[in-house]
């Protein structure tokens, strides 16, 4: 949980620095999406905790990060990742770090573009679709830097 | 310990995940409601000092680039100035001749952006004009460029702008010089697509895409962008237009809000 706290106002900033300073072609990697998700790893027994955590994460970013979303997505996606990033062991996130949050971020951002896309889900299948890989895979090469600059897979599996 | 409370502990996890997504959904399914909205300029408005420093940088980070752009613009609009001046003047003797009914001018509103709204793209965005500023909602948003969007929601000292990005945004526009009208929706980028246009309609790589006079809250001719591809697809009688926006979406820092009343 301490984890969690500390570094907290860290993904706060670089969200800031990624939305107004680096974004791509207008789109934003979504790096309080990286911080539920990786701070919800060493909370590996108490998945509730996680879950409420990612929930409340959510809905702060809905509440003051956020504009033009619905209110309550951000909450929606963060406590399905928060819930089961989570739940998966400490030796398989040992041994499959990358692939096991990667995995979850794909994962976070199909549920936020079924919401935030909703129109070309329904009329622009390809469209949908190429602005969902977009944006997943600009936060996964955010993700990549980051977690290697930093070493943040040392650091989350000793938390 | 009663049953109820075992069932809790062994379903705990469950529950609270149970619990967060149907609290998330009540949240969702209400977005329209008043006190969902009020709450969420509001805190927006209170957390907007969180953006002011990363603003600031912004501003000094491109200052020279926009200064650069902003000086070839204006002795480009200005020469243009020159010949819409003398045909503005003819205008007004015709316009005068055939009795029309006189034009107003446009009235803006200057407003600053202080929070882009973290989103994976941009949807809508803060801005430091509210209703003590004049402004309305759906007043109409619009760059140096062109037109970027409409007021969503508003505050005292700050308003919330759906720009031409959000997926939901549609818009009423022309094509000229043969007036053409469609509808405008946003695909990705900075480009957007001009639907409902009739198939046998004249239009050209390069025409320029305004306001219509069909649209409640924009006025008429204001610039939107221009027509960069055209398709015909054989199943429908309608032709669909790509075009290419004036605004640049990704560097929006001052806007214009067009005050109700100026020209409608």
């Amino acid at each position: 949980m301490s984890f969690y706290l500390k570094t907290f106002p860290l993904a706060v900033i670089l969200q800031l620095i990624f939305s107004e300073l680096l974004t791509f072609n207008g789109y934003q990697a979504n790096i309080m999406l990286l911080f539920v998700i990786l701070s919800s790893m060493p909370l590996e027994n108490n998945t509730s905790q996680s879950t409420i955590n990612g929930f409340l994460v959510g809905l702060f970013s809905d509440f003051v990060l956020f504009s033009g979303v619905y209110l309550g997505v951000s909450s929606l996606v963060f406590s399905i990742c928060g819930f089961w990033a989570s739940k998966v062991s400490h030796n398989f996130a040992f041994r499959n770090f990358d692939l096991y949050w990667i995995a979850f971020v794909h994962l976070g951002i199909a549920v936020y573009s079924l919401f935030r896309y909703d129109y070309f889900f329904f009329n622009d299948f390809f469209l949908f679709l190429s602005n969902y890989f977009f944006v997943t895979y600009f936060t996964c090469f955010v993700g990549f830097l980051l977690i290697r600059i930093f070493s943040l897979k040392e650091v989350i599996l000793n938390a | 310990m009663s049953r109820l409370q075992i069932i809790f502990k062994d379903y705990q996890d469950k529950i609270s995940l149970v619990l967060c997504v149907v609290i998330s959904f009540f949240l969702i399914f209400n977005n329209d409601s008043d006190v969902i909205k009020k709450s969420k300029v509001n805190s927006l408005n209170t957390f907007s000092f969180l953006y002011a420093p990363f603003n600031w940088l912004d501003n000094q980070l491109f200052l020279t680039k926009k200064l650069e752009v902003l000086s070839s613009e204006n002795l480009k609009l200005n020469l243009e100035n020159q010949v819409l001046k003398v045909h503005e003047n003819e205008n007004i003797r015709y316009r005068e001749f055939l009795n029309f009914k006189k034009r107003d001018n446009f009235s803006f509103i200057g407003a600053d952006v202080i929070s882009k709204g973290v989103s994976s793209n941009m949807s809508s965005i803060m801005i430091n004009r509210g209703i003590k500023d004049g402004i309305q909602i759906n007043d109409p948003v619009l760059t140096s460029r062109g037109v970027i969007g409409k007021i969503t929601s508003i505050s005292t000292n700050s308003a919330e702008v759906q720009l031409i990005s959000d997926v939901n945004f549609r818009l009423s526009v022309k094509i000229v010089p043969d007036d053409v009208e469609g509808i405008l929706r946003w695909i990705g980028d900075n480009n957007c697509e001009i639907v409902e246009l009739k198939k046998i309609s004249d239009i050209k790589i390069g025409d320029v895409v305004l306001t219509s006079n069909l649209s409640i809250y924009f006025p008429p001719n204001l610039p939107i962008g221009e027509v960069i591809g055209i398709f015909e697809k054989s199943d429908s009688s309608n032709k669909v237009v790509r075009m290419k926006l004036y605004s640049d979406l990704s560097t929006i820092n001052q806007l214009f809000v067009v005050q109700k009343g100026s020209n409608l």
